[in-house]
């Protein structure tokens, strides 16, 4: 089995996370899914070491932003600070076991979930509905499934 | 350097938040990445249009010519009420003639678009329409539906367009009272209601319980005379100057399939 190229790998789940995100959903269902490409993010940062991260974390937000709609930047500063959380604590990340692991994605989207919020209320006010408030706990509970399907993935 | 590392891209995703709410500099960069994207929606889009594909090829003959008896006594009962609309749009053309003034209905040209996905943004309230820049479409023109004003459109791709609905609560839109013409603004509500709230409508103003209200022409950004919403509950706070009065929808998005895009001729 063949570890796949960090950067190729990257381009492959950022374009499965993009098509997860537009899948259509109903108004409550999208609210509380999980952050995909944050999600996807976490496990490549964790997996390969690689420069520009929060370089990539910028782009790969950008182009969220563009295939939502949402403001220019919003789920890139988003994800630039949540992915800095995660590597912050990657040592720690690697050797945990999958429940603690649960805990920093956890934490890691309501990083992502308060930064967005923030810009959102900054900019249009304070109108989102509370359902958007569960995402962080439904990241945390896929997370062991999304591990498992890109590590599968991983040494295709 | 790791402080560089990490706080240039911080401030480049400040910069864009900054540059994207109160300038349009980036619009450009914006259409062409959405362009280079815009192929994930095909990819996104082709279970539902193979599902379509495949009821449209087991169709039987007779559902057919049921359906096509269907829409012909549909299109003779249109057609009836065109002349009338004729005949109206004449009256107004002699009487805003004899009156000397400026007001005049402006004539629209009608494209068909298909709905193709809803609501993708956990913050927006939005569509996407299978019609864009390749069949004509522009940012900013108004998209309706059968039974009233479905929204606006914010971004477009050559192939596919965004359309923010009404109620989305960014999207504020000019109405008035089709009883007795008293004017508010209308804006979307952030619960998942899908409701409207009027805003500006003082308590000596009558509106009652069913009253319907339609797009005025005020702020040019919306055509005039399209039903907008449905008067579900009208209450007036001790505290507050203005009237509080929730609007449902005239056009639900449940069973949106096809919308018309306007554009000014």
């Amino acid at each position: 089995m063949n570890t796949q190229r960090p950067y190729v790998f990257l381009i492959k789940i950022t374009l499965f996370a993009l098509i997860i995100s537009a899948i259509p959903l109903s108004q409550i269902v999208l609210e509380v899914s999980p952050f995909w490409l944050l999600l996807f993010f976490i496990y490549w940062l964790i997996h390969f070491p690689a420069k520009g991260r929060f370089f990539l974390a910028l782009l790969l937000g950008v182009l969220l932003d563009i295939l939502q709609g949402d403001i220019l930047g919003q789920n890139a500063l988003a994800l630039i600070l949540s992915s800095a959380f995660i590597a912050n604590v990657k040592q720690s990340f690697v050797v945990s076991n999958s429940s603690t692991q649960q805990v920093y994605v956890f934490i890691a989207s309501s990083i992502y979930l308060g930064l967005f919020l923030l810009v959102h209320t900054l900019i249009q006010g304070f109108n989102f509905s509370y359902y958007l408030l569960l995402s962080p706990l439904s990241s945390a509970l896929f997370w062991p499934l999304i591990k498992l399907a890109l590590s599968k993935c991983k040494h295709q | 350097m790791q402080f560089l590392k990490l706080f240039t891209p911080v401030f480049i995703a400040i910069f864009l938040i900054l540059s994207d709410y109160k300038f349009s500099y980036l619009d450009s960069v914006k259409q062409f990445i959405a362009k280079l994207i815009s192929p994930i929606y095909l990819v996104v889009n082709l279970p539902s249009q193979l599902y379509i594909w495949i009821d449209e090829q087991g169709a039987t003959k007779q559902a057919l010519l049921n359906q096509n008896k269907q829409l012909n006594s549909e299109l003779t009962r249109l057609k009836g009420n065109l002349q009338m609309h004729n005949a109206l749009l004449l009256e107004n053309q002699k009487l805003t003639k004899l009156l000397g003034a400026s007001y005049q209905i402006n004539g629209q040209k009608l494209i068909l678009g298909r709905v193709s996905s809803v609501s993708q943004s956990r913050l927006k309230k939005q569509i996407i329409i299978n019609k864009g820049s390749n069949d004509g479409l522009a940012i900013g023109q108004v998209v309706l539906g059968s039974e009233g004003v479905v929204g606006q459109i914010t971004q477009i791709t050559p192939l596919y367009a965004t359309v923010l609905m009404l109620t989305d609560p960014t999207q504020h839109v000019p109405i008035k009272n089709q009883r007795n013409g008293v004017r508010g603004i209308a804006k979307g509500l952030a619960s998942n209601q899908g409701k409207l709230v009027v805003n500006f409508i003082e308590p000596e103003f009558d509106v009652v319980l069913g009253d319907v209200f339609l797009s005025s022409a005020i702020g040019s950004k919306f055509p005039a005379g399209y039903p907008v919403g449905k008067v579900t509950h009208v209450e007036q706070h001790p505290d507050d100057p203005f009237l509080h009065i929730e609007l449902t929808p005239i056009q639900t998005t449940e069973q949106l399939e096809f919308v018309l895009i306007g554009s000014n001729n």
